[in-house]
């Protein structure tokens, strides 16, 4: 175990891939954004820059590319910088990628992972925020993953990586600095297994990507007022592991979502779907969603700040379910 | 070839490029002075460019810009108290604090939308240019946008549909490539005037430093367009700024000093090259003067003008105070 940033546990899982399969292949640059952590992405180039090409902007048929050279027999990644870009690949993601290996018979295979930074980002504005989760969870074929840790990241990094369908990461710019204990052997996580991040007793909490954060900070100041909240992350959203999503809003009768996109459609009301068909029995108060207003983010940061559930906005929430 | 415009004309362009130079410094002592600002693609270098074009413009003439669109912004009137306050994310602001800086959007000064996603203003300068056919206007529509912008796949097809359908649109490419330098200039073309070529556009490319050759260009291009002959595709020659990549807002170039435009010994440092043979404002001014088109005194008179201008605006955007918190979702549906 060696303690590592979240950045670092990316550049672990993506310089194992380039060691382990000469036809790992990478397009894009920037992978770890253009902030503090981009120099560990420096290294990773100096190994293996030779293994990145470098796009115009171009992001559909970029897309593409990614996907007929995995279709081809390489595996590979493809980095589409900030989450809102990867709109104009639209098209590819879900009617190339998405529906080949079905469409085919299943003679065709996908292997790409696809990366992007969702969210709000301070100044993004309506333009560079997207949070296309729910979108893209809304689609047939792709597997859709939103690790939060360093050791989550590495593990489920490599899992995709080595899978043969395409992955959408959505990953969020906040994380990269996170730290933790980090297992320096290879392995993996496999795609659709939940954790909980935190155990309590009285109210679940799942939240996803960043909302993680808010939803551990939300379960402190839960803690203070004697309520004992356990946090669960799907870290997969599809395949999405059921088991113990439920076994937690079972054990505890409340469920509280934390979404960073907006409410309609989203992921949180997909959990808050979940928990009302298959555990309406164990629920003792109705389910709270907390997710982004339903508008394009607004640049002024007061506005921006708005918008977002926070760790205090979820505590309120949660609290009601008490009483 | 338009005749030589007046004096008169030639020193109210000055004022208007130094306008923009100007209110782009402010943005970069604002963004000192507050964190939040966000990061600034700025039109300094440009300004010949923008000021130019925007002097052969008509009110009616609609235009669609980049993330890199203060300058149009001001050179097509837009009130700079207005455009600061937004770059500040206040309630005063063009866009009521909702867009910022990569977004300002005036449609009273003729801007339909600012979109800072790469080759937004293309297409929808080509929806401007249907729109105002179609309604029988001799307004035309109007793309502003970068070299790195031709790497999408919407030029390709904006670029068609323009051709085929006759439609009255200036293209309006601002090529601050330097060599092989990114994000710019990934094209496999020769040059970037091929690919509208190859679509039967009319090509033409100036020097984006002279602002005498660009609103000259720019004037033949709009008079070709308004005739009804179909787009244009006006490419603008431009050195990139030294500050254009910076995270933390400095000042690479200095602030202005109009008079290094005729006492060139004095320039100095990093970037003399840069400021002696690719800053646009100076060279006017030098050449202005050099033609006896103005004093001196008459350049330091202007940008005394439009110093207090923007000195006016900073005052009026620090005081506008930021949109009330509960407003965040507001405004979202017409
Ligand atoms: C669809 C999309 N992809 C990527 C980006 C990121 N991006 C912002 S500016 C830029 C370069 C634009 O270059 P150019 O069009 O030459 O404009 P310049 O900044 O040089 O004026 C890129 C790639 C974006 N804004 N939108
Ligand atoms: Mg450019």
């Amino acid at each position: 175990m060696t303690v590592k940033t979240y950045a670092e546990a990316v550049v672990d899982a993506l310089s194992g891939m380039f060691r382990a399969d000469p036809n790992f292949h990478a397009i894009g640059r920037g992978i770890l954004g253009h902030g503090g952590h981009e120099r560990h992405a420096h290294a990773l180039m100096k190994e293996f820059g030779h293994r990145f090409t470098d796009p115009p902007t171009a992001e559909g048929a970029t897309a593409s590319m990614g996907i007929g050279a995995a279709m081809s027999g390489c595996r590979m990644f493809v980095h589409f910088g900030t989450a809102s870009f990867s709109l104009e690949a639209w098209n590819q993601l879900i009617n190339e990628a998405g529906v080949a290996h079905s469409m085919s018979g299943g003679q065709i295979r996908v292997p790409v992972v696809f990366h992007m930074y969702h969210g709000l980002r301070g100044g993004g504005s309506g333009q560079h925020s997207t949070s296309p989760q729910g979108m893209m969870a809304n689609n047939a074929g792709l597997i859709v993953m939103q690790p939060t840790s360093p050791r989550d990241v590495k593990g489920m990094l490599r899992a995709a990586l080595k899978c043969d369908n395409p992955v959408v990461w959505i990953d969020h710019s906040a994380l990269l600095g996170r730290t933790g204990e980090v297992p320096d052997e290879d392995y993996e996580i496999p795609l659709g297994s939940a954790e909980v991040k935190r155990a309590g007793t009285d109210v679940t909490i799942v939240a996803t990507s960043r909302a993680v954060l808010w939803a551990l900070d939300a379960a402190e100041i839960l803690a203070k007022d004697g309520i004992s909240a356990e946090v669960v992350d799907p870290r997969t959203l599809v395949p999405l592991d059921e088991n113990t999503i439920l076994t937690s809003i079972r054990k505890t009768g409340r469920l509280v979502t934390v979404d960073e996109a907006i409410q309609t459609c989203s992921f949180g009301s997909e959990i808050a779907a979940l928990a009302a068909e298959k555990a309406h029995d164990a629920l003792k108060a109705p389910v709270a969603r907390l997710a982004r207003a339903a508008t394009p983010v607004p640049f002024s940061p007061p506005l921006e700040k708005a918008i977002a559930p926070s760790p205090e906005s979820i505590a309120i929430a949660a609290r009601r379910l008490m009483n | 070839m338009a005749e030589t415009p007046k004096a008169a004309e030639r020193i109210a362009l000055f004022e208007r490029m130094l306008l923009v130079r100007r209110f782009e410094e402010e943005v970069l002592r604002v963004a000192q002075a507050h964190a939040y600002v966000g990061r600034q693609h700025l039109h300094i270098g440009h300004e010949a460019t923008g000021a130019a074009v925007a002097s052969v413009l008509g009110p009616e003439d609609l235009f669609h810009t980049t993330h890199r669109n203060h300058g149009y912004l001001i050179a097509r009137g837009a009130d700079p108290g207005r455009a600061l306050a937004e770059i500040m994310g206040r309630k005063d602001g063009l866009n009521s604090g909702r867009g910022g800086p990569w977004h300002l959007c005036d449609r009273a000064a003729g801007f339909q939308s600012t979109s800072a996603m790469v080759g937004g203003s293309v297409g929808l300068a080509v929806g401007a240019g249907f729109g105002l056919k179609k309604q029988g206007k001799t307004a035309i529509g109007v793309a502003h946008f970068g070299d790195g912008t031709l790497d999408e796949g919407i030029c390709f097809e904006s670029f068609n549909l323009a051709s085929i359908l006759q439609l009255p649109v200036l293209f309006l490419c601002e090529n601050n490539a330097k060599e092989g330098q990114r994000p710019s200039s990934m094209l496999a073309a020769r040059a970037l005037r091929d690919l509208p070529a190859a679509l039967q556009i009319e090509t033409v490319v100036v020097d984006g430093r002279d602002a005498d050759a660009v609103r000259d260009a720019a004037a033949d291009a709009v008079a070709f367009i308004r005739a009804g002959k179909g787009p244009v595709f006006l490419q603008a020659q431009l050195e990139r700024w030294p500050g254009s990549h910076q995270t933390r807002p400095e000042f690479p170039t200095g602030v202005t000093d109009l008079t290094l435009a005729w006492d060139r010994d004095r320039i100095s440092g990093t970037h003399a090259d840069w400021i002696r043979d690719h800053d646009g404002i100076l060279l006017y001014a030098a050449k202005l003067v050099a033609e006896k088109a103005v004093s001196r005194d008459d350049i330091l008179a202007v940008d005394g003008r439009v110093t207090s201008r923007i000195q006016a605006a900073r005052a009026f955007a620090e005081d506008s105070p930021f949109p009330d918190a509960a407003s965040a979702a507001d405004g979202v549906f017409a």
